[in-house]
């Protein structure tokens, strides 16, 4: 009896304890976590990745290695994300096995060519005018700091994205004030509902736009390829400040997905020559990433895709302290036929006679006539002087009632489109940056120039300045100057601030506080860079003149960088 | 009002600053909205206290005159992640050799993480 009535005691405390128990945890029940992982990885197969990575990164019984498998990018984020795991995680890890790792990680976790194609500018260290970003609140949130081509770099599971803020927090905690969190506003009323974080509208868009499954990168996984780029290849090139190029490239395939390269480029300006000797590396079926010595510029780095055809590289060769020097480079592989690169003529004016134009290319035949060289209506090519296999010499009359607009070369049913321009007259100029950023330097960080160009434009049919069917006609000589933009009374800033030469170069003072300076500021302000064109051919009697904002800031004391991917 | 003429350096600074904002960055972008903020060169941070390249104007004027005045502080709070080395984590002794950054600025690196 005793016995008895003492489990039934003990049976109704644990009755009630669990109906306790469920009230409480129903009260205290944990938010989701929006961490934790829900969607299926991407496998990691490689055996140097798994056996360097795996100490940290657990595979599960998928083959899985936490996080790596739920994220994509580039071979420079995989290469920064590297850098990190060495710098602040105690991974050892040598220069050779991290290239290994990196082109594996690329290959089976990067991004397809469409995917990459909004942060190509990003990869290939160039400055845009403008950056498209969903909302204020994401610019706030993504691009407080960086360019928001940063995470648009990367594809994430949900749960990753939600980690990545986190680890913002983390590393930097001010992030949470600075770009996170909202302005600091409050609703007027108190009980009206919270607005959404900046943060959190961009992880919700961030989760749906980026996620780490696309039909992009499922399509691309399945077709990608590892192809032998060996052979010649056809280049056509500008250089901001000095023009057109052009040229030739030889690849020669060392290994899979690693080449020896050499290009030659000839400026159509002097007809100088930069040989290009180098090496080059190709990530995920698309991505060139290479490096070349080349005289005057010295290192030159590479950052190119390959077309879905595997006939055509386009992207960059750069160089600089901040980059801002680089070719705009496109390449073709040479074929058995007729290519027809373009012509050094940038535009050419209506009424104009007898113009000599050099037209370059491949395989020109030696029986080319001048009738078979066809430059669009209403311009004529009167004489062919000589021709060789890379160039012919012609002699050009451009009829007076010629349409403005670009035109295509042809011969013998091989085209290159948009190949020159012509033009009646001169309607305004544009230089090519609205805005720019220069960086003093010259102690501390090296300088940051800026060389500029300015551009010809005519209205086009619409007859109408600064729409949407305006020409570019090209660069045109002008003449530069500085002038002062008033944001501040009496800063002088255009004295302090640096010089542009004849040709656009503008180059930065020098970096640290200026005694001759009031208050000893540094060498940085805000001025307008003037372009004045005093050509014959413009539509108004007066010179046309236009300006550019230049900001000439303080050096960037950090660089997050990843030239390794295109070097050995 | 062309019958006045400025007689003094504060009314010629009126006319310059009123004939500036004739050619506004904004005039220079035909077409686009006027309203929108200042455009600020891309490559800026957009973290405005009161700003690394730019302050929120999208100009020079409001910033640290000199910016090294104010340095260890951007370096020890990480302001500009971006920009300037970051104190907690990676770059501890970044302005060991910078004890007064306006004399010895000198002495800072470049880092490349």
């Amino acid at each position: 009896m005793h016995k008895r009535l003492l489990r039934l005691t003990s049976l109704l405390l644990a009755i009630s304890s669990c109906a306790l128990c469920q009230e409480a945890s129903a009260q205290n029940a944990p938010p989701q976590d929006v961490t934790k992982e829900t969607e299926g990885g991407i496998p990691v197969t490689d055996r140097l990745t798994i056996a360097k990575c795996g100490g940290c990164h657990q595979a599960d019984s998928h083959g899985n290695l936490t996080r790596i498998s739920w994220i994509r990018t580039t071979p420079e984020g995989w290469q920064e994300a590297i850098k990190r795991m060495v710098q602040l995680n105690g991974l050892q890890l040598g220069p050779n096995d991290a290239r290994q790792i990196v082109r594996y990680l690329s290959e089976e976790h990067g991004l397809a060519p469409e995917e990459s194609q909004p942060v190509r500018w990003f990869l290939e260290m160039t400055q845009p005018q403008t950056e498209a970003i969903p909302t204020p609140a994401i610019r706030r949130a993504c691009a407080s700091c960086h360019a928001f081509a940063k995470p648009q770099s990367w594809r994430r599971s949900a749960a990753e994205w939600n980690l990545l803020k986190n680890m913002h927090i983390g590393y930097f905690p001010l992030s949470q004030f600075v770009a996170f969190s909202a302005h600091g506003e409050h609703a007027a009323d108190p009980n009206a509902p919270k607005p959404k974080e900046p943060v959190e509208e961009a992880l919700a868009y961030l989760s749906k736009t980026y996620g780490l499954y696309s039909s992009s990168w499922s399509n691309w996984r399945a077709q990608m390829t590892d192809p032998d780029l060996s052979g010649r290849w056809l280049i056509t090139a500008t250089l901001p400040g000095k023009g057109k190029y052009f040229g030739a490239m030889t690849v020669a395939r060392v290994s899979p997905g690693e080449f020896t390269t050499q290009a030659t480029l000839t400026s159509i300006q002097d007809g100088s020559k930069v040989e290009l000797p180098g090496k080059s590396f190709l990530y995920t079926g698309y991505e060139w990433r290479g490096s070349a010595k080349a005289e005057p510029y010295g290192n030159v780095r590479q950052v190119m895709t390959l077309s879905a055809d595997q006939a055509g590289l386009q992207g960059r060769w750069f160089w600089g302290a901040y980059q801002e020097f680089g070719f705009e480079v496109t390449a073709q592989r040479e074929n058995r036929d007729i290519t027809i690169l373009g012509t050094d003529a940038t535009a050419l004016r209506a009424g104009a006679k007898n113009v000599q134009v050099t037209l370059y290319g491949s395989r020109l035949p030696a029986d080319l006539k001048a009738d078979e060289i066809r430059l669009g209506a209403n311009v004529t090519v009167t004489k062919l002087f000589s021709v060789n296999p890379t160039m012919a010499k012609l002699a050009v009359d451009v009829n007076e009632k010629v349409i403005p607009g670009k035109r295509s070369i042809s011969v013998r049913g091989h085209t290159v489109p948009d190949a020159f321009s012509v033009y009646d007259k001169i309607e305004y100029i544009r230089i090519t940056a609205d805005t720019a950023l220069a960086h003093t330097g010259g102690a501390v960080g090296k300088k940051g120039y800026v060389q500029y160009e300015a551009h010809a434009f005519s209205n086009g049919l619409d007859n109408l300045p600064n729409t949407a069917d305006d020409v570019d006609l090209g660069p045109v000589t002008v003449k530069w100057s500085v002038e002062e933009f008033i944001s501040h009374n009496n800063d002088n800033d255009k004295e302090f601030v640096g010089f542009i030469d004849s040709n656009g170069l503008f180059t930065p003072a020098g970096d640290g506080p200026n005694p001759q300076r009031r208050l000893q500021a540094d060498n940085i302000g805000d001025i307008w860079v003037v372009a004045k064109y005093a050509g014959k051919d413009t539509a108004t009697p007066d010179p046309l003149e236009t300006k550019s904002y230049l900001v000439v800031g303080v050096p960037d004391f950090l660089r997050f960088d990843q030239p390794e991917v295109g070097s050995k | 009002m062309k019958h006045l003429k400025a007689i003094n350096s504060k009314a010629s600074r009126l006319e310059a600053e009123a004939e500036s904002q004739k050619h506004d960055v904004f005039a220079l972008q035909s077409g686009r909205d006027a309203t929108k903020q200042p455009h600020i060169p891309v490559g800026c941070s957009l973290a405005f206290f009161p700003g690394w390249e730019v302050d929120s104007a999208g100009g020079t004027a409001g910033l640290c005159q000199p910016a090294e005045r104010d340095l260890y502080d951007c370096y020890a709070d990480c302001f500009w992640p971006a920009q300037v080395p970051d104190h907690l984590n990676r770059y501890p002794d970044w302005s060991k050799k910078c004890a007064a950054a306006t004399q010895d600025w000198r002495n800072l690196d470049v880092v490349f993480p």
